[in-house]
């Protein structure tokens, strides 16, 4: 009896102990969740009332709301760094003006936002305000996270037509604004004009002197190899995952290669030859040797002078400027193909379901993110591109350099279609096959069918 | 005599249960309720559909799965042995009678207090290509020509080993102090007879050592096993669980699921595979321990 009850004993506590260690991330997730949901919830109390009255009051009179009743607002961020500081440079701007609403800026891990987001708006604790990617806005609208934001906008006096229509466009599903995009961050190009002026590729205008075309930029970057020390890599560029996926789907896009999910998002629709032709023109870049093998960083060899050209997101604009002795240049990648197109997504602010959807609130949201927007001048030291043409010519933006070599790229990036499953599919599928193709194991046409086979796989799960 | 055992007995649970209400609520609840979830989809928003045995049958045909387990015990076949060993040979090393013991001590234990992130990164400047400590040292005595470099985290083989390494240089502390404590419970005077009846260094590990171990060692083993078995944060860091997820055991497998794709209910299931596993070696352990009926 003793024996059987010890040997119970002794099963359920190893039980419990291998338990733990699939419940540790759980348990995070609950103890943040029920953290915010406490602050939340007391800044709902302290407003339920004044943000009720307000609505009822508000009715047909809805200009004079804001300049009546003071509104909290809980503003959920992704940010962190140089991004981090100006989103809260914003929010401390947009509170001195707006002496009615004041937003509170909670920064998340950007690793974690997205589950916690979810998990939050599911137990009823989530922000009044939030950051999404256009391409992960699908995802959120179909888990029931997100509002439509037409009625407050209408309220609250938004002007969509003052926005970049593609941008704009990306976040329009079912004919429904979904969010506010404050940015886009395309996938463009920097140059090191020290390296190229030493091969000789640097123009009287200090841009690189480069045919656009498959052949031109081969060249170019052939050039740069014969002419640089052996030291030197031609072209930076990580060997795996996002920024080789994203200079593919550049070069994929520039051929006017269709979305890789079809028009009503249910089935796969890879343009096998022109993804072939894009993929085997990057591993070629690979196997030249212009791209050095496995580099572990390749942002530091950018940023430290050793690599003459190297891609990614307009964010590193802000860092190659806070670095001491690197000059560079920043442009659009190169047209390798027929038509102008790049990677790129965009920040956008978002109205998260809340308990009770306050229009009071509501409408502060939508005010504030409508601000972001216009203040865009703030939002783009990091390197972003405004999402308001306006911002475009402000001053301040204006004196800012490199920013206008890159802001046309605004209307020619290629957004992926409103597919529910856009980061599942570039995370299991793109990312995954294209390594090895990268890698050289995998032949480019091979890739397309595997790619092809691997969408479909994620669209059915 | 009788009633004052029942009485006893109802003492000693009086006494326990305010551990046990705590039990059962935070331990024994979520894990019915966990195999409750494993018959549903279940999103992190919690729209719940049940779908029966779906996500069973799911799992029995998906590779994705079975090859995350299968990286799971190459882990546990790969790191197991080589700690109990490594831990047996650094515990003979510090407890030899010597001036350096204390050195040895802190030396061999000291990783051990490392966060896992800090290990990993450790690891991963020194199995870095081009800059990393490996490399740049094979480089450094010719054994790897110049403008080679051995891809240690992108090629599959190399990543295990790298991993491995990490992972054995960071955790063996614990298994040390375990045996080095185990090795100071033996007397000396059973060595001291050893010594005047001949016998030599290799009998005396052996035929005394050794056997005196055999307790603790079945313990670290198992304890070894399981830990392993569980092996997630450090591949995360190192490798993502790359290349091609060649590296990616079933806890990150389970994560992804669970929380970048939104499945807890397939992901719950897969837990409980994992579980399953990790009980049946449980089993077979105390069965094993149990068997003579001597050790414990």
């Amino acid at each position: 009896m003793k024996k059987r009850l010890s040997l119970a004993a002794t099963s359920l506590l190893s039980i419990s102990l291998l338990l733990t260690a699939c419940g540790g991330n759980n348990a995070g997730n609950a103890n943040n969740g029920s953290a915010n949901s406490g602050n939340n919830g007391a800044a709902a109390t302290d407003n339920a009332n004044s943000g009720n009255a307000a609505a009822n009051a508000g009715g047909g009179n809805a200009a004079a709301t804001d300049s009546e009743e003071k509104v909290n607002l809980n503003f959920w961020t992704l940010f962190d760094g140089g991004d981090g500081a100006n989103m809260q440079t914003l929010v401390d701007e947009f509170n001195k003006s707006h002496p009615n609403i004041q937003v509170k800026n909670t920064k998340l891990v950007w690793g974690e936002y997205y589950t916690k987001l979810i998990t939050a708006v599911g137990n009823g604790n989530g922000p009044d305000v939030g950051i999404s990617h256009t391409s992960r806005l699908p995802d959120l609208i179909d888990q029931g996270v997100v509002t439509d934001v037409d009625d407050v906008a209408e309220v609250a006096g938004v002007d969509w037509s003052t926005y970049n229509q593609n941008l704009l466009n990306a976040t329009i599903v079912d004919g429904k604004h979904y969010a506010a995009p404050i940015d886009t961050h395309p996938f463009i190009m920097f140059y090191n004009k020290k390296l190229l002026k030493d091969a000789g590729l640097l123009g009287e205008d200090g841009k690189p002197v480069l045919e656009q075309s498959a052949d031109g930029f081969m060249k170019f970057l052939e050039t740069l190899k014969a002419k640089l020390p052996a030291k030197v890599t031609p072209f930076a560029l990580s060997n795996s995952n996002d920024d080789p996926y994203r200079l593919w789907w550049s070069l994929y896009s520039q051929q006017g290669g269709n979305d890789i999910v079809s028009d009503d998002l249910k089935s796969a629709a890879v343009d096998k030859e022109k993804g072939a032709k894009a993929a085997d023109y990057i591993q070629k870049l690979y196997t030249g040797g212009y791209i050095k093998k496995n580099d572990p960083d390749f942002y530091k060899n950018f940023q430290s002078g050793t690599a003459a050209i190297m891609m990614t997101g307009v964010w590193a604009t802000g860092t190659w400027e806070s670095t001491k002795g690197l000059e560079f240049g920043a442009m659009p990648i190169p047209k390798i193909f027929d038509q102008e197109a790049t990677w790129g997504d965009s920040h956008t602010i978002i109205l998260p379901v809340t308990k009770d959807n306050d229009p009071a609130k509501r409408k502060a949201a939508i005010i504030f993110a409508d601000w972001v927007a216009t203040n865009g001048q703030i939002w783009a030291k990091a390197g972003h591109i405004p999402s308001k043409p306006s911002v475009l010519e402000n001053a301040d933006y204006k004196a800012m350099p490199y920013r206008s070599d890159y802001a046309s790229v605004a209307s020619t990036v290629k957004f992926s279609k409103p597919s529910t499953k856009n980061w599942q599919i570039r995370d299991n599928a793109s990312f995954k096959i294209l390594n090895e193709v990268w890698a050289n194991k995998l032949e480019p046409t091979a890739a397309m069918d595997k790619l092809q086979d691997g969408v479909q796989k994620v669209l059915n799960e | 005599m009788r009633m004052s055992k029942l009485r006893a007995d109802i003492q000693a649970l009086l006494y326990l249960l305010p551990f046990l209400v705590i039990y059962i609520l935070f331990t024994i609840w979520p894990m019915i309720k966990g195999v409750n979830m494993t018959f549903y989809k279940w999103t992190l928003i919690r729209k719940m559909k049940y779908i029966g045995w779906d996500n069973y049958s799911r799992m029995i045909h998906d590779k994705d799965m079975w090859a995350a387990i299968g990286h799971s015990v190459i882990f546990v076949v790969l790191t197991t042995p080589t700690m109990v060993i490594l831990a047996i040979v650094l515990a003979m090393i510090a407890n030899r009678k010597s001036r350096l013991q204390r050195l040895y001590r802190s030396v061999f234990f000291l990783p051990s207090v490392l966060s896992v992130a800090v290990a990993s990164f450790l690891g991963l400047f020194v199995f870095q290509p081009y800059t990393g400590l490996v490399n740049s040292v094979l480089h450094l005595v010719n054994l790897l020509p110049e403008n080679t470099e051995i891809f240690w985290l992108s090629e599959t083989n190399l990543s295990w080993i790298a991993i491995a390494l990490i992972t054995l240089w960071w955790t063996v502390g614990f298994n040390f102090i375990l045996y080095l404590s185990a090795m100071q419970e033996i007397p000396d005077e059973i060595y001291e007879a050893a010594r005047l009846d001949g016998a030599n260094d290799r009998q005396i590990f052996f035929r005394i050592t050794f056997p005196y171990l055999n307790p603790i060692t079945k313990t670290i083993t198992m304890l070894q096993i399981i830990a392993s078995f569980k092996v997630f944060m450090q591949i995360y860091i190192i490798t993502g669980g790359g290349p091609l997820d060649k590296t990616r055991p079933i806890i990150q497998l389970i994560y992804q699921t669970g929380f970048k794709k939104n499945d807890l209910g397939y992901a719950a299931t897969m837990s409980y595979m994992l579980f399953a596993i990790l009980l049946v070696l449980s089993i077979f352990q105390y069965w094993l321990n149990n068997r003579k009926g001597a050790n414990a």
